[in-house]
């Protein structure tokens, strides 16, 4: 079982030995002829300091197509049209299988056809040269965004091609994503990606990494969130790395939401090493959204407004298309462009919410709960503690697929929209904190003249792409006297 | 006694909300209910069917391959002498293909029943109930909310 201990150089090197003969583009890499490469571009392109020193949120959309020629034009339009501040590259899905002979197989059938046969850039096969071409070929700084639990080729790969930004953890890139990869191994493959990021950190080439926070994206509560953030960003900072940007999705009910980002933000400062520089990533709603385009853009308005309030340093923007899949250019940039409207009108206004405080401490509360849970079940050791924790359902994601999570805590929306827990299962909160979330819930369930049960659950994962924030029962069957606004 | 249904996501699909939710429906309705996850073979399917003695096979799919990924899982479900009631459910075609269509097809490959991904769980277990030609009084811990 793995421990929270810097990997010697001896180590990285053996490892990234092995890895270099998984895919013939992995002989490619030269660690120092890379740094060479990063030390040439321009302060503009250099992800961490343009991040770490914006006076406003950022804002970077998802994109990915299988072809240099046209990911590039699609980063330029974005960059151009939807005035993205940060760039993306999407990475395929058979790449995140470590299928590269596959994702060899869809390149070449999308190269020789109008169709995209990825549905991702496969930065592997592209190689370090033709990474740097990208990265050439654009003004903004480039992150690599994807959902591989196995990330080592990947990330010796795009980090020797010019990328200064990684996405993913091995808890927020195993537990949403796949069902049997155990968590020690992925924790081994992630203290390798780390250590890779933090020994080009400390030659100077500062590479930020940003564990996934929406993790299922379906009604996570926040503490459960932040404490998997925080798990990440200490392993990672364990090995080296100095530029962590923390992630949160989007509920919906704005005072959480803007509690939940000041606590990610306080408690990332509190617990990582003073060394690391901690940025906050907010994701517009990454659950159902409307089918309908009108009403898909009030949700990402809603997203923009958030921002504007609670001022995380990055936003990651969705398109009014989501609900049909892989979005449009156009549609693409629109959605980065109504962000930026609701951040542009709203972030200079002096807005006072009621409740944020008290949210904020209850949040913060739970996650201390949760991270001493996990402290204990490692005997102190994060890595070894969170692998426990999961095991025990100590620590636990509603809905998570993974074989290494329980999957047994159910969230449900109180009457005000805000996400509680319905079903604790075994995880490590305090009574008082559980009282809590019952009563909130049991107002809820007075209003709509129910149980609480799981058809609240139920209901509450339809509601945003039904048009509502909770899903109240819709009056066809159920009793009269629910806030349900029918349309 | 409790009757058995067998649930899961078949193929390389990972989407497990739908399964969740169904799985509380169908316990909080008296079911006995093996949850196989997401990512199930049809032999995960078939080995748990037979194992558990089950009264039906609920098949969820929302990536767009579930006709590839259930092909040849009624001829498994007959070489292992099974006989149990099959549905699917979900996404099961890509892009806006007609539902009457894709129903008529699933029908076709055995499936007894076939799901839209608008389905209530509710009247998915009210079927069941049809089908397995169980009485309300059967399952007594049933109580519909909302």
């Amino acid at each position: 079982m793995p421990t929270d201990e810097r990997l010697s150089d001896d180590q990285l090197q053996r490892i990234a030995n092995d890895l270099r003969d998984n895919w013939h583009t992995g002989r490619e890499v030269d660690f120092e002829e890379a740094i060479a490469f990063h030390e040439s571009l321009p302060a503009s392109k250099q992800f961490a300091t343009v991040l770490e020193s914006a006076d406003q949120p950022l804002l970077q959309p998802r994109a990915g197509v299988p072809c240099l020629e046209e990911q590039i034009d699609l980063l330029r339009y974005l960059q151009d049209e939807g005035g993205a501040d940060l760039l993306p590259t999407t990475i395929d899905s058979y790449t995140r299988d470590n299928e590269y002979e596959k994702a060899e197989e869809g390149l070449a059938a999308s190269r020789g056809s109008d169709e995209n046969e990825l549905n991702g850039f496969p930065a592997v096969n592209h190689g370090v040269e033709d990474c740097r071409r990208l990265i050439r070929a654009l003004d903004a700084p480039v992150e690599v965004r994807h959902g591989t639990p196995d990330a080592r080729l990947l990330a010796m790969v795009t980090l020797a091609g010019g990328f200064q930004s990684f996405e993913g953890g091995p808890i927020s890139y195993n537990i949403p994503y796949t069902k049997r990869h155990d968590l020690a191994t992925t924790i081994e493959h992630w203290q390798f990606v780390d250590r890779l990021c933090g020994a080009y950190t400390e030659r100077g080439v500062t590479i930020n990494r940003e564990p996934f926070g929406p993790l299922t994206g379906t009604l996570v509560p926040p503490s459960i969130a932040i404490a998997v953030m925080l798990v990440e960003g200490e392993l990672a900072a364990t090995q080296g790395v100095r530029s962590l940007t923390l992630g949160y999705g989007q509920v919906g009910n704005l005072v959480q939401d803007v509690a939940a980002l000041r606590a990610l933000r306080k408690l990332g400062n509190e617990y990582l090493r003073d060394e690391v520089t901690v940025t906050t990533v907010f994701h517009e709603w990454m659950g159902g959204f409307p089918p309908d385009e009108a009403r898909a853009n009030g949700v990402i308005s809603l997203g923009g407004a958030t921002a504007a309030v609670a001022q995380p340093d990055k936003v990651i923007t969705k398109s009014a298309q989501e609900f049909q899949g892989v979005p449009t250019k156009e549609a693409n940039a629109a959605g980065l462009r109504t962000t930026r409207q609701l951040i542009d009108m709203m972030i200079e206004q002096d807005i006072d919410l009621g409740g944020i405080e008290e949210e904020q401490a209850l949040i913060e509360r739970e996650t201390r709960a949760l991270m001493d849970a996990i402290y204990e079940a490692g005997d102190g050791d994060v890595a070894q503690g969170v692998i426990n924790a999961f095991d025990s359902g100590a620590l636990d994601v509603p809905f998570a697929p993974s074989d290494a999570a329980k999957g047994a805590v159910l969230p449900a929306r109180d009457d005000d929209g805000r996400v509680r827990i319905f079903e604790f299962a075994d995880l490590a909160l305090p009574d008082d904190i559980k009282e809590i979330h019952a009563a909130r819930l049991g107002e809820r369930a007075e209003t709509e003249g129910r149980d609480q049960s799981f058809r609240m659950v139920a209901d509450d994962v339809d509601a945003i792409s039904d048009g509502k924030l909770i899903g109240r029962p819709t009056g066809d069957n159920g009793p009269a006297g629910g806030a349900s606004d029918a349309d | 006694m409790p009757r058995t249904v067998i649930l899961g996501v078949i193929g390389s699909d990972a989407h497990v909300v739908g399964i969740t939710i169904l799985e509380q429906a169908l316990s909080a309705a008296g079911f006995e209910v093996i949850n196989l996850g997401v990512q199930t073979s049809q032999d995960e399917f078939v080995s748990a069917a037979k194992s558990h003695d089950a009264e039906a096979v609920l098949v969820s799919s929302l990536y767009g391959h579930a006709r590839q990924d259930c092909e040849g899982l009624h001829d498994e479900l007959d070489a292992a002498g099974l006989d149990v009631l099959t549905y699917v459910g979900g996404n099961l075609a890509v892009g806006q293909s007609d539902f009457e269509e894709t129903q008529a097809t699933f029908r076709q490959m055995g499936f007894d029943r076939v799901f839209d991904a608008e389905t209530d769980p509710e009247e998915a277990i009210e079927m069941l109930r049809e089908d397995l030609q169980l009485t309300t009084t059967e399952a007594e811990q049933i109580r519909v909310d909302g």
